[in-house]
């Protein structure tokens, strides 16, 4: 059933024809930032964004997509161009306007951590089409969760550029994003 | 003129869409994609097979993609297996690790990664690369010696 949904929607909807792949990622959402503020799709700058799901205490995937992300901000910022890394959490009762900041800011001062209610988050989740599951409780972390683990990059508007999975350097992944902040700019 | 090929050649990586995609057969073993290219847990021999089986499966279940290691070498990044939308973690991803397989899907080539997107995994043959013959486990301490 997958496979016949995948394929016909490849062929026959026409909100894909400008995507990079089978699948419509992203949409409009309005959360809250670790500042508590609120932040939309659209980067209030301009700027490209880097938009990852996960937590800011994850010790699995996130410890080498979010250090990556800030990385390649860096990097990008050296060249003029304004990159925003954002973390949209899938654990809202760990991740709240309180907590986020402190972490996130040790990876990067731009970084923006979005946290908010279940609807809110649904509305992300459901654009990305994100999936997650807890696998325990750890008594110093709290819960552990298994989550998808790929790095979108997204224009101004919060139209999907690309995908990135967290296993580049951030020398490939600069390079690819240059080209694509190039191209918009 | 030369101002028009620059600027489609800076417009060439937004100008991709959904039709690009290839319908590719594929034959090779389903990888764990952070420690075959980080190189933390030892050279690309060593983080693959049997040897590698329990690390793979604690980084798939950790939100690390899965990849395809096919023959002639080339990885493709899996985006989806099947009916399981979950490219790492997910119960598919999970029973495959380690395990060869031959694979028939779409194919998307961006920005110079092979991504894949599995319809259908048509052969499964098992942890057929018995790399623990040679590696033991990798890393060793993926699987915890029972007497400690």
């Amino acid at each position: 059933m997958w496979r016949a949904t995948l394929f016909a929607a490849a062929l026959a909807n026409p909100a894909l024809a400008n995507s990079p792949f089978p699948v419509d990622l992203g949409g409009p959402y309005a959360l809250t930032t670790q500042h508590g503020e609120t932040r939309t799709h659209k980067d209030p700058n301009g700027h490209a964004q880097l938009v990852f799901f996960g937590y800011a205490n994850c010790l699995n995937i996130c410890s080498a997509a979010l250090p990556l992300m800030a990385q390649v901000t860096d990097a990008l910022a050296e060249d003029g161009h304004g990159v925003t890394p954002v973390l949209i959490t899938i654990d809202p009762i760990q991740d709240t306007v309180e907590t986020m900041d402190a972490p996130l800011a040790a990876l990067h001062p731009d970084f923006i951590g979005l946290t908010g209610d279940e609807q809110d988050l649904a509305q992300a989740y459901d654009a990305f089409n994100v999936e997650f599951e807890k696998l325990f409780q750890d008594p110093e972390y709290g819960w552990i969760y298994s989550h998808t683990g790929f790095i979108h990059l997204m224009d101004a508007e919060g139209e999907l550029l690309t995908l990135f999975p967290p296993i580049l350097s951030a020398e490939q992944m600069t390079g690819i994003v240059r080209k694509y902040v190039n191209g918009s700019s | 003129m030369r101002a028009f090929i620059a600027a489609a050649l800076l417009l060439a990586p937004m100008s991709v869409h959904a039709a690009d995609g290839t319908r590719v057969q594929v034959k090779g073993e389903i990888i764990d994609t952070w420690c075959y290219y980080s190189g933390v847990m030892g050279g690309p021999d060593a983080v693959v097979g049997s040897a590698h089986h329990t690390c793979a499966l604690w980084c798939s279940a950790g939100g690390i993609p899965v990849g395809l290691l096919a023959e002639d070498g080339t990885v493709y990044m899996v985006l989806k297996v099947g009916a399981d939308d979950a490219s790492a973690g997910g119960d598919t991803a999970l029973k495959l690790a380690a395990h060869t397989v031959e694979a028939d899907g779409m194919l998307y080539e961006r920005d110079g990664l092979n991504y894949l997107i599995v319809s259908e995994v048509t052969t499964d043959s098992d942890i057929v690369n018995r790399t623990h013959e040679d590696y033991g486990t990798i890393p060793a301490f993926a699987f915890p010696d029972p007497n400690k």
